[in-house]
Formats: structure tokens, sequence, C-alpha cells
């Protein structure tokens, strides 16, 4: 019944929004031949680079590997991933859930996490067959473990309700943590995948004679930007389900 | 005993109201979004009481959940509240004009939104900030093309 309310509504709004896809199609065939040159341009000069950095990821990741097995740890899995596109954001506004264009059928199930370009956004709550829905990291229902990545030390980063800003309670007001620190998931929890960026921190704020330090960061993606998202389809598969 | 005529304009106009919350907003307007299926639900209490009323609010209630995601039931008793409230005083409210009415449709959301708020308290899902009190202004300002709309329907195609 989930399923199919989750579907029928994605169907729905798929149909409400069928004029305005119309139109930024039509807009976008008018686009001048000029433009489309240049962008070409840019993605083959963006691939080149991309290219070239990744060309030693294949080394590393078996060196890596060998260097795992010399120390008998488990070797990690390799994450499948499924490109969904963000059809809809769920209209209740003190929720930061989107909807997206994929569902069991693609292999999503709760749990997974979603990927932004630059870091982890989210992850599914609710799947129907070809649709799901997504909670934000910003949702200020949803709190993940986290870990610095310049001292690995380890923190719950909570949503705040804004959608560019997550927030760090209960740390230690002596603890080592800078403004500009990247924070990775730290895979505890075993609901999210060690190692995916998740923000930066924007700024911490000690007050004299409190226990605790007020970390605020900004999440690596933006948000509210873009609508192509990744779906980590293997990793949470051993997890059972908590409520996010 | 009187056979209802027309009611499909009823649930035809509920429907529209109900596909208005599919319209795409930037995330940080969502909160503006005026509550136009409450006003058309108000409207047909106002009405037509007989035809439509509590059955009517929890129904409307548990579409909105599915639409937004919510848990089921998170809604409705607040619609369902504030309908029974002006099914017991929809004789004076008619006699009301315009102005005056758009003012009571304002304390009918703040009672039903009240509720929602309590319920999500209650159940720890995030409340709606204090300026979502600025959605229930704008759907003050809506009751009267709304209530206009829905009247000439009413009796273009006349509803009872």
């Amino acid at each position: 019944m989930q399923r199919g309310a989750t579907d029928t509504v994605a169907f729905t709004a798929g149909l409400v929004l069928a004029p305005l896809d119309a139109w930024d199609r039509l807009v976008a065939a008018f686009e001048s031949r000029n433009a489309l040159q240049d962008e070409v341009l840019r993605l083959e000069q963006e691939n080149r680079v991309l290219k070239g950095q990744t060309q030693r990821l294949a080394s590393l990741l078996s060196e890596n590997a060998r260097y795992k097995a010399l120390l008998n740890s488990a070797r990690d899995i390799e994450d499948e991933l499924v490109v969904a596109q963000i059809t809809s954001l769920s209209p209740d506004p003190a929720r930061h859930v989107v909807i997206l264009d994929k569902g069991a059928a693609d292999g999503v199930m709760e749990g997974q996490p979603v990927l932004g370009a630059e870091g982890l956004i989210g992850q599914i709550v609710l799947v129907g067959e070809y649709n799901s829905r997504a909670v934000l990291i910003t949702d200020s229902a949803h709190a993940l473990p986290v870990q610095v990545n310049r001292s690995g030390l380890r923190a719950i980063a909570e949503g705040s309700g804004a959608i560019d800003r997550l927030v760090i309670r209960h740390l230690a007001a002596t603890t080592d943590i800078r403004v500009g620190d990247l924070l990775v998931t730290s895979g505890l929890g075993g609901r999210f995948p060690h190692g995916y960026p998740v923000a930066r921190v924007t700024n911490v704020t000690i007050t004299p004679g409190d226990a605790f330090a007020m970390v605020n960061a900004a999440p690596s993606s933006a948000l509210d930007r873009g609508r192509h998202v990744l779906v980590v389809a293997r990793a949470a598969q051993q997890s059972d389900s908590t409520n996010p | 005993m009187n056979r209802a005529h027309a009611s499909w304009v009823i649930y035809l106009s509920l429907v529209a109201a109900l596909l208005v919350m599919f319209i795409p907003v930037p995330l940080e307007w969502r909160i503006l979004r005026p509550e136009i299926a409450a006003l058309t639900l108000f409207y047909w209490t106002l009405a037509l009481p007989h035809r439509v009323g509590v059955a009517t609010a929890c129904t409307l209630g548990l579409l909105q959940d599915l639409i937004e995601g919510a848990p089921i039931g998170l809604s409705s008793p607040g619609l369902m509240l504030a309908t029974l409230v002006l099914l017991f005083s929809y004789q004076r409210v008619r006699q009301y004009d315009v102005a005056q009415q758009s003012f009571v449709m304002l304390v009918l959301l703040l009672l039903s939104s009240g509720v929602e708020q309590w319920l999500r308290n209650g159940i720890d899902i995030p409340v709606i900030p204090l300026s979502g009190m600025l959605a229930l202004l704008l759907s003050m300002l809506c009751w009267i093309p709304v209530r206009s709309i829905l009247r000439h329907s009413r009796r273009h195609y006349e509803v009872y």
C-alpha cells in the first residue's frame, strides 16, 4: 500500500510538472549552437582533468587492497551506484524530503545513502516500485555519524532544518576541531559506508564556561542545486532498518 | 429527502485543490504555500453542510498526508475539528461578509494547523516554524478568490 502510494503521488507530481518540463525542453531545443559548443568544450576539458586525476586510482585501489590483505582486514565492498533524478520536493515545509525517479525495480532500498556531486546528501526512507523518497542530511529529524578527516575525531552531525547548515552538539569545548575541517562519514552504525565527504566546518563557537562547543558545518554538496544524484545500492544491505 | 445533484463538482474541486500542492516552488518558499485544499473543504462545508463534513475532512487529510509523505493521519484530526466547528456555526458564518468570513477561515486554519503541530510535537516530527503563520495569512487572503470561484461553479452546475 505504501509502495503504491509513493508511486501514485510521484506519478501525479509528474503530470502536474509535465507542462513545465516541456517548456524546459523547448527552451533547451532553441539554445544556440555556440552555447552548446562552448559547453562541449568545457566538458571535454573537465573530462580530461578528471581522467588525469583517476589514472592513478586503479593502482592505488589495488595497492590499498594489498595493504588491507596484509593487515588481515576485510576488503571494502565496492559500491554499486544507481543514477537517479530528483523529480520533486515534498510539500511539507518542515521537512527536507525529495522524490527520486528510481525505485525498488532499479535496486533501490530503504536506508541506502544518496550522494550528490560533492558528497553525501541523504538517505532513502520510502521506496515505491519506480520512485522513492529520500530525506536530506539537513532535515531536522536527521543525524548521521561523521568523522573529522584531519584528526579522526568522531561526532554526530545533525540536520538543522536550514538547507545549508549542519550542527554538531556535545563536542567538548577543548576538542580539536577547526573551521575548514572536512567531515566524512565514519561508517559507525552501519548505515552509511565509511569515507564519503559530508560537510565542511564553517564556525566553531566556544562560550567560556560552557562544557560543549557549538559547531556549524556546511554540506559539501549544494543540496538545493542540481537534479542528478547517486544512490549507493550495495552498502546498506547488511544493516537493518532503523528510523532515520 | 433530497438527492445529491452534481456532487462530482465538489470532489473535482477538492482534487484540483490537492493538485495545487504539487506545483513546484523553491525549497524556502514552500512555507508560504496557502492551504487551498483546506479552504475548499471549508467552502463546501459552509455551502452544503449536508454533503460535506467531518468524513470528507478526514479523507482529505489522509490524501494530504500521502502527498506529503507524512505519517498517515497527521493532518486529518485538525481538519476534522475545524470542520466540526464550522458545522456548528455555519448558519452564523454564512451571514458574514467576505472579509469577516476570511477572518473566520484564519481562525479555522489556526485551529487545524495547531492540532497538527501538537501531533507533530507528540510523535517527534519536525514542527513547522513560526514563519508558517505567513502561509495562514496568505490563505486568509486566498479565501476571497477561492470562495468566488467555488460559488460560481456551485451555481453554474447547480450543486446541492
